[in-house]
């Protein structure tokens, strides 16, 4: 069977289905979607906005409307800063009724346990014992996973708004390289979650790689610096002859632009009583104010750092020395990370042929100077750091529709994978940085006569211990037939799949029968509360276009009340006593349905008011004309 | 015969089929993920060639569209390479396969020291013990223990580039040799191995002191 000329696939006879796969850089505190035109990768601009970003910023109301983006930005301010203020958009009313999130990323794959005392002082969340952490919004919960999933929603609705007849339906979406198994898999979530067929999970500095590498890159050795919001990448590569291998890889996937914030928060809230330093609204302003300080500080020297907070006002000035200073420490830990992986890769410094800046928080010109200090060469910068990464998920989306026959991408799992032994250590069966995907055997076998089942615990990390290292599954191999201990033999299979996600199978040495195997995740979402929450959100989806407009509606209603009884209070002599009567009947009418979800009652009886107060309107114009012409006559005579 | 995932004839296990060039994905071992014969020299260039040509059309990267039991099939067959290369890339891992195809195993943490190598671990031992006292002291004695430390670790770089050479001859031995001699061979490859497995442990140490130093 020869190359099937429709569509480019080699041995594709059966069920080719050819709609585009687009490339979507899911990021911490930017989300892009992007696609191959041609030979070439584009970011897709939102029609409306012309943004190419969306901001990573999620506000959920306690009644399950959903907001993304820059509308959920404006928001936040209100929401955090003034919690008593009624916000009538969205029908946000106090701070109870509402949460922004931003950074959800972060969250991704973690369990209840695993949520910091830093987090908890920024978010509120349900309970913290589940095997995923869970963000409280009034009555309701979500996970990280549902949050990311209203993301990719906006991003596709923005794809399919600029590109007219197009629909997003299978994606490529990037990962921070260290992400864990948990980790890729509450992203793979996210996505089913969207509606949308997550083809493959790609690096973020190996997409970087291919964005670089698609146009300009020389062959050679080449290392990836990811510098983010939330997480820290490094990959060092070997590009050759269309060929990405990459090495090693090495990060922290909770060190990022957030933590130098969080540091100059609290730097600004030093000398603030208790009550504010604590006050969970207080910190999240001031972390937005210290953001909106280092951001400014890429260019200049020093900068007035000013936050507002109810009754108390707090003017610093901050220079760009003093950021230097408090951001130190990061920096250094990521370029202990950039050791790490050239020591995996057997590689000096010195032999690497480029280095690649990607990563918001690479503006900053200490980060700049320190990686050029590091690997002895000017990095690369010429792609916009914020959406290479999207660029290259593009650039794999082609090659995932055959567009690239000689690109290739080898990635590697970030780390080790191994089981849980005798005495509670970690035994490696599958070593970072092995390429993927890739599958090792182990056999196991019983204890003691007659055993019918073997647990067996899977683990991911570096530590010889296995409570160092992150449990990722327990699953129990079996029933096994009754045999004296030793004699079984049953063979479980580890693969590691182009994803980075392990599978396991299992089968009997000796018959080749295949085992269940019954793995149960220890962190993260099953099967079926996925399931469930793809049947809510089907239900939510709709709620929510219906609230939305409702909310529009009301929003329109309120303001021409307002409007409305103004103009009275001012030209209350326009109007005649009946007339007046009339319009303020209709106005209480309207205010009675605001209240109320009749969105067409609302609707209409705006209209009868707008018809009703037409005269009046008509006679304030006129009013107004008069007064001006009047004035004008005098200044004339003068 | 396993059935191809693709044109669905009968073939004999390979890494694709010979009918249609699909990925099959059956159950191999590292020669065979190749094609290649079980010799256990090979070039280390050719190897990579064959590695990449074969990646390009297995890997599932070529099969986003494709069937689920296609894809499954370039899953299995790209995780085999993938095995197959990291094993035959590296002659020692290479060396210690080839020893457990024939049911030979390197014990591991092996703590006799093969004799030949007895008395140069022993004096190496000694030398890094008295750098490290030295270094914490410092002055001159370091200074010079330094310089002959680093002298040591470029002679065993030195005596591994002979026994890598060493191995490569006897893998020529093994390659001409039928069945006759093989048990011989093999219980020579075991030393060679176990020798090179202590040189390793011995430069990694060397390396650690020194890079103490440098960071000292």
């Amino acid at each position: 069977m020869a190359v099937s000329a429709e569509c480019g696939f080699n041995y594709c006879p059966f069920n080719c289905r050819m709609s585009r796969i687009f490339g979507i850089d899911l990021g911490t505190t930017n989300s892009l979607i992007a696609l191959m035109e041609g030979k070439t990768p584009r970011v897709i601009a939102d029609p409306a906005s012309a943004n190419a970003l969306l901001p990573s910023v999620v506000a959920l109301a306690s009644d399950g409307v959903v907001f993304v983006g820059e509308s959920a930005v404006e928001m936040e301010p209100r929401l955090t800063l003034k919690p008593d203020a009624r916000v009538s958009r969205a029908g946000f009313h106090s701070a109870e009724a509402g949460a922004v999130v931003r950074s959800v990323k972060r969250y991704m794959g973690l369990g209840g346990d695993e949520v910091s005392p830093e987090d908890r002082r920024r978010y509120a969340f349900t309970d913290f014992s589940g095997p995923v952490v869970r963000f409280r919004v009034g009555e309701r919960s979500y996970t990280p996973a549902q949050i990311s999933a209203e993301i990719l929603k906006t991003l596709r609705r923005r794809a399919e708004a600029a590109l007219p007849g197009e629909k997003v339906e299978r994606v490529v979406i990037t990962v921070p390289a260290y992400f864990n198994d948990g980790q890729r898999q509450a992203t793979k979530d996210a996505g089913r979650l969207a509606g949308l067929e997550v083809v493959r999970l790609v690096n973020e500095p190996t997409a970087a790689s291919l964005a670089y590498g698609l146009n300009q890159m020389a062959e050679g050795k080449v290392a990836v610096y990811d510098f983010g919001g939330g997480t820290f990448d490094v990959s060092i590569l070997n590009i050759k002859g269309g060929i990405f291998e990459v090495l090693a890889t090495n990060g922290d996937t909770h060190l990022g632009g957030d933590e130098i914030d969080r540091v100059v928060a609290d730097w600004l809230l030093e000398d603030t009583p208790a009550s504010i330093h604590g006050d969970r609204r207080a910190w999240n302003s001031a972390r937005l104010a210290a953001e909106d300080a280092k951001k400014r500080l890429t260019d200049a020297d020093s900068v007035d750092l000013r936050l507002d907070l109810e009754g108390r006002r707090i003017a610093r000035a901050v220079s760009r020395a003093e950021l230097d200073r408090m951001a130190s420490p990061f920096v250094e830990r990521t370029l202990a990370c950039c050791g790490r992986a050239l020591e995996d890769a057997m590689l000096r410094a010195s032999e690497v042929d480029a280095v690649v800046l990607v990563g918001g928080s690479t503006r900053m010109p200490m980060v700049r100077r320190r990686v050029e200090e590091f690997f002895g060469r000017k990095p690369l910068c010429s792609l916009d750091p914020d959406q290479v990464v999207a660029l290259g998920a593009a650039v794999q989306a082609g090659v995932l529709m055959g567009s690239h026959g000689d690109m290739l991408l080898l990635d590697v799992v970030p780390l080790s994978l191994g089981i849980e032994t005798m005495g509670g250590v970690m035994e490696r069966v599958i070593h970072r940085n092995t390429t993927i995907p890739t599958s090792a055997t182990e056999t196991f076998t019983t204890a003691v006569d007659n055993q019918t089942h073997v647990d067996i615990h899977v683990l991911q990390g570096e530590r010889e211990l296995a409570n160092d290292c992150r449990s990722l599954a327990r699953f129990k191999l079996g029933p096994i037939e009754l045999q004296p201990a030793g004699m079984p033999r049953i063979e479980v299979t580890f693969l590691i799949d182009a994803n980075g996600i392990l599978n396991v199978t299992a089968r009997d040495a000796r018959t080749g029968r295949e085992h269940s195997v019954d793995v149960k995740p220890s962190y993260g979402l099953t099967d079926e509360e996925i399931e469930r929450m793809l049947e809510e959100s089907i239900d939510l989806g709709e709620q929510d276009l219906e609230r939305r407009l409702l909310i529009t509606t009301r929003n329109e209603a309120g303001q021409i009340l307002t409007a409305l009884g103004k103009q009275l209070k001012e030209y209350g002599e326009l109007v005649g006593t009946d007339e007046r009567r009339r319009i303020e009947e209709t106005s209480a009418r309207l205010e009675a349905a605001r209240v109320g979800g009749d969105r067409d009652l609302i609707g209409r009886l705006v209209e009868e008011l707008n018809e009703l107060t037409t005269p009046f309107a008509e006679r304030i114009m006129d009013h107004a004309i008069k007064i001006a012409l009047e004035k004008k006559s005098i200044e004339e005579l003068s | 015969m396993v059935q191809c995932p693709s044109c669905a004839r009968p073939v004999e296990p390979a890494i694709t089929c010979p009918e249609c060039g699909a990925p099959v994905g059956s159950d191999l071992d590292c020669f065979a993920a190749f094609g290649l014969p079980r010799k256990l020299q090979i070039d280390a260039v050719r190897l990579e060639q064959a590695y990449h040509d074969l990646g390009r059309r297995i890997h599932p990267d070529r099969f986003a569209s494709s069937p689920v039991r296609l894809r499954d099939a370039s899953l299995r067959a790209t995780a085999l390479l993938t095995r197959a290369y990291r094993t035959l890339r590296d002659p020692v891992s290479r060396g210690l396969y080839a020893l457990e195809l024939n049911g030979i195993k390197l014990a591991e943490n092996n703590k006799n020291v093969p004799v030949e190598l007895a008395e140069l671990v022993f004096e190496v031992q000694e030398q890094l013990a008295d750098f490290n006292a030295a270094r914490s002291r410092g002055g001159e004695a370091a200074r010079s223990l330094n310089s002959e430390v680093t002298a040591r670790r470029a002679g065993l770089r030195l005596t591994m580039d002979r026994l890598m050479d060493e191995l490569n001859a006897l893998f020529g031995r093994i390659d001409a040799n039928g069945a006759a001699g093989h048990d011989a061979l093999y219980a020579e490859l075991k030393a060679t191995l176990s020798k090179i497995a202590y040189l390793r442990t011995l430069i990694r140490d060397v390396d650690k002191e020194l890079d103490l130093t440098r960071a000292a």
